[in-house]
């Protein structure tokens, strides 16, 4: 009597097959937290979920160290990362990320100048001359030179407080050096100027302080994160922006080496950096009625066609350089 | 009863301690010294970064202000603290409470909020100094916040409560009695106070300002929020280096430098005064 | 006299005054944060050019603010418990124990305590990985214990030092055993410094971030780290109303204490 073989391997085939269709994908997306990451997750998360029924967690906030040690412990639990360019490119040379699968990404639909081989745009910005107009009445500052300029524009200013693209380039296009010139970036000239009105600056460590300091008049000029003005625009705050000369950037996705998921992260990847998802992600942040954060209404002062002579920020550099210039930045800072 | 089944009196030995030191040695020792052993061996084998932190002028500058501004607020922390204590001590029960409630309110409340609420506060567009200006007191609005004014009035309100708890029931345990003595032997306020009350609290403000001290030295959230950028704290620092550019190495190191000063100052404190929290 | 507040003559209202000035100190931001829940300007403007309840609307929306306060309520009743009763046996043998390195092992409870947090979070993130506790209740509460401790030894080992043995010697004598004796006699009289060791264990967890961040995972996220997020990322009053609740809720707690207490006191 033989067992009749072709029913059972029908019968362990189909649930073979049943199983597999029966766990679903799951990755964990870490981000920065607040309505920003809700956003991002509404405009590449629920998309993926509903295509591929791919079930995602999220983590966060993001953390370099926890970063790190996760790699390095070999146990990684997250899968898509939302991280600064500048630390992506540090990471990648210290071999902490998964190489990107193109195949499933379309590199040719992204910005070239936020991809590598290692992470894709997420999040574009630019850092602009923020002001208030109320404060300064018919003088309006043209370029970076007159967030310099004490006596047509007195008062506070604020930077953003971490060593980070953005401050030092801005000193030196204050001082004349021109665009091309910007890299490798003159740290002496560049604290120099800083040098000349240190006194009246105050830092913003996120973007929330920044909002608070314009808003409340604390300091009624400096650099700002544009999305952060268009919500104080939006609710009829007397501020305008100056996009001459502002400094493009992203914050970018990557993959941690050894994450459990890597392929499904790379689907989630491909839509995030894909011209559709960063429309949706777009709409959503300046939506008119998401309370708080970093939503605005449709009266969005956004980058003028010509791009007011927007200068990309040289992240490559910077990746390379991070900890050197760090270093230095808080010495002086410290001063 | 015979001297067989008296009841003794055991000598307390170290028995007690042992589930502790048990969860400190797995859960506290064992990574942490994998973590410091990293600074003497990222990024290269030796003392570099030891030799990094104590030659550089930055360094030498954040050690210095860490200490500097844990001293200040364990000061003005003490001369707030304890004549709240003081008075906490001995009011009838029912005030006592409420002075408890605002107390223990305060500390219920967020941390973060409570700094982020006296960081609107303390703006020179903040409701204090609008108050101030529209009172007439001053005309320009006083600096009291990115500077070491506005780490020291953040701080010392996060220390105020962990002073003034332990504190106030230390003096609880004075024995009114003694001062009763004092004063029978002629001894007019002033010299009760000096020679019998301070002394016999010493215990008790030990114990909280140690902990206060201790916290402040290890504080970041505050004085990153309060603080300017020229008075940066160690936590700060060494978090930049943790969690920012992965330079456990360094980092590690400076965290060992602050462990060693930090205990070496316990055990001076220790030799001049005893040991807080130690039987007569 | 200086420990009788009705015989102390005019010193007493020098320490009122003081008092009520840190009092007044203390509550301040207090005020502040509930005034600014209620206020309708988003960029936390005082005083607000109206009033609302839309920050508490979008308080109770959000189902992870409520699951934020659940778990760190949760996590700092194990920390407490925890962190009291091994501090409260630690501190036996720290005042009474007559052993060699006494002194040093008093240091090294207090060195959880002087250690930079994120050395500490660092340290036993990676360790944990390994041992797979990461992203556990277990783990959070183990780190969140380990740096609680002191603040128990602390208070209970003042109070205990303060506290005469030879009471509890006298109960042992008259026949009951040791841990009868500290039960009736010695845990009643260093109330106090129990008390303190559990407001403070129970504190240190609650609004500790940064070990929370690495301790966090999708299920584990405590107020701390939503709050950390949310102020950096967005500026919006619903904080201050997550911390108003807290306090209302505080509140009703201490009026059901007060209340209790009257009670068993009839």
């Amino acid at each position: 009597m033989h067992l009749k073989l072709k029913p059972i391997a029908l019968a362990i085939g189909v649930s073979v097959a049943m199983t597999g269709m029966a766990t679903a994908e799951t990755m964990v997306f870490t981000a920065w937290g607040g309505s920003t990451q809700d956003a991002e997750y509404e405009a590449w998360g629920a998309p993926l979920t509903e295509e591929s029924g791919v079930t995602i967690l999220q983590d966060g906030p993001t953390d370099y160290g926890k970063f790190q040690a996760m790699v390095e412990a070999g146990s990684v639990t997250w899968d898509a990362v939302d991280v600064e360019f500048d630390f992506a490119y540090q990471a990648a040379e210290a071999g902490l990320l998964e190489p990107l699968d193109f195949s499933i990404i379309d590199r040719d639909a992204i910005d070239p100048r936020f991809v590598t081989d290692h992470a894709v745009v997420s999040f574009p910005f630019s850092f602009v001359l923020g002001y208030n107009t109320d404060t300064y009445g018919n003088a309006k500052p043209e370029s970076w030179a007159d967030l310099f300029d004490t006596e047509k524009f007195p008062g506070k200013r604020t930077f953003y407080k971490w060593s980070s693209p953005g401050a030092l380039e801005i000193a030196l296009l204050a001082d004349g050096v021109a665009p091309e010139d910007l890299y490798p970036l003159d740290l002496d000239r560049a604290f120099a100027k800083l040098d000349t009105i240190k006194g009246d600056i105050v830092w913003w460590g996120g973007g929330a302080q920044s909002q608070q300091l314009i808003a409340s008049g604390e300091a009624p000029i400096g650099m700002f994160w544009d999305i952060r003005l268009w919500p104080l625009q939006s609710s009829g705050l007397p501020i305008e922006i100056q996009w001459n000369g502002n400094l493009a950037s992203a914050d970018v996705l990557v993959i941690p080496k050894g994450s459990p998921n890597k392929d499904t992260a790379m689907k989630f990847l491909a839509i995030a950096a894909s011209p559709e998802g960063q429309k949706r992600f777009m709409d959503i942040i300046t939506a008119e009625d998401v309370e708080g954060g970093v939503a605005g209404s449709g009266k969005v002062q956004t980058l003028p066609e010509d791009g007011a002579n927007q200068v990309t920020l040289g992240l490559e550099w910077w990746g390379e350089n991070r900890n050197m210039v760090a270093d230095r930045w808080y010495a002086w800072q410290a001063q | 009863m015979t001297a067989a089944n008296r009841p003794r009196l055991r000598r307390t030995g170290i028995g007690l301690a042992l589930p502790a030191m048990l969860l400190l040695a797995i859960f506290f020792v064992v990574p942490v010294v994998s973590l410091l052993l990293r600074s003497v061996t990222e990024p290269d084998v030796g003392l570099q970064n030891y030799e990094t932190l104590l030659a550089t002028p930055t360094y030498a500058k954040i050690f210095w202000n860490t200490f500097m501004v844990a001293s200040v607020v364990t000061t003005v922390t003490i001369l707030l603290g304890y004549p709240v204590a003081w008075l906490l001590s001995i009011l009838p029960a029912r005030w006592a409470a409420i002075g408890f409630g605002i107390i223990l309110l305060s500390m219920w409340t967020n941390l973060l909020a409570r700094t982020y609420a006296w960081m609107v506060l303390l703006q020179s567009t903040g409701v204090i100094n609008r108050s101030l200006q529209a009172l007439g007191i001053i005309d320009e609005p006083l600096s009291l916040i990115n500077n070491l004014t506005g780490v020291t009035i953040g701080m010392v309100y996060i220390m105020l409560p962990f002073f003034i708890l332990p504190l106030q029931s230390t003096l609880r345990t004075i024995d009114p009695a003694t001062l009763q003595a004092a004063s029978l032997c002629g001894a007019g306020r002033w010299q009760a106070f000096w020679r019998v009350l301070l002394p016999l609290s010493v215990p008790g403000i030990l114990s909280g300002g140690l902990i206060v001290f201790v916290m402040s030295l290890g504080y970041f959230v505050t004085p990153a929020l309060l603080g300017g950028t020229s008075n940066m704290m160690l936590a700060e620092l060494i978090s930049q280096l943790v969690q920012s550019l992965l330079d456990w190495g360094l980092g590690g190191a400076a965290a060992f430098v602050l462990l060693v000063l930090t205990l070496a100052l316990y055990a001076v404190q220790v030799h001049l005064f005893g040991t807080p929290g130690r039987e007569a | 006299m200086l420990l009788s507040f009705n015989r102390m003559g005019g010193l007493r209202w020098v320490l009122v005054a003081i008092v009520v000035l840190v009092m007044l100190f203390l509550i301040l931001p207090v005020i502040f944060i509930v005034a600014l829940s209620f206020g309708s300007s988003q960029w936390l403007a005082f005083p607000p050019p109206g009033w609302t309840l839309r920050w508490y609307h979008e308080f109770f929306a959000d189902p992870r603010w409520m699951a934020a306060i659940w778990t760190s309520t949760k996590i700092g009743i194990l920390v407490m418990i925890l962190s009291t009763t091994l501090g409260l046996f630690a501190s036996f043998a720290l005042v009474r124990g007559r052993f060699r390195g006494r002194e040093i092992l008093r240091a090294a409870f207090l060195t959880p305590m002087i250690l930079p947090v994120v050395v500490f979070a660092v340290a036993l993130y990676a360790f944990f990985l390994k041992i797979g506790l990461n992203g556990t209740l277990v783990g959070f509460v183990i780190a969140h214990t380990v740096l609680a401790l002191p603040f128990a030894i602390i208070p209970i080992s003042a109070a205990l030092s303060g506290f005469d043995k030879s009471v509890e010697d006298a109960a042992i004598l008259c026949g009951a055993n040791p841990w009868e004796a500290r039960l009736r006699v010695t845990f009643p009289a260093i109330r106090h410094g129990l008390f303190a060791a559990m407001v403070f264990s129970f504190l240190v967890s609650w609004d500790e971030v940064v070990i929370a961040i690495f301790m966090a995972s999708p299920t584990l996220q405590t107020m701390p780290v939503r709050i950390w997020s949310s102020l950096r990322q967005d500026l919006s009053p619903v904080v201050a109303a997550a911390s108003s609740l807290l306090i209302l809720l505080t509140l009703a707690l201490m009026l059901l204490a007060v209340l209790f207490r009257k009670k068993a006191d009839r």
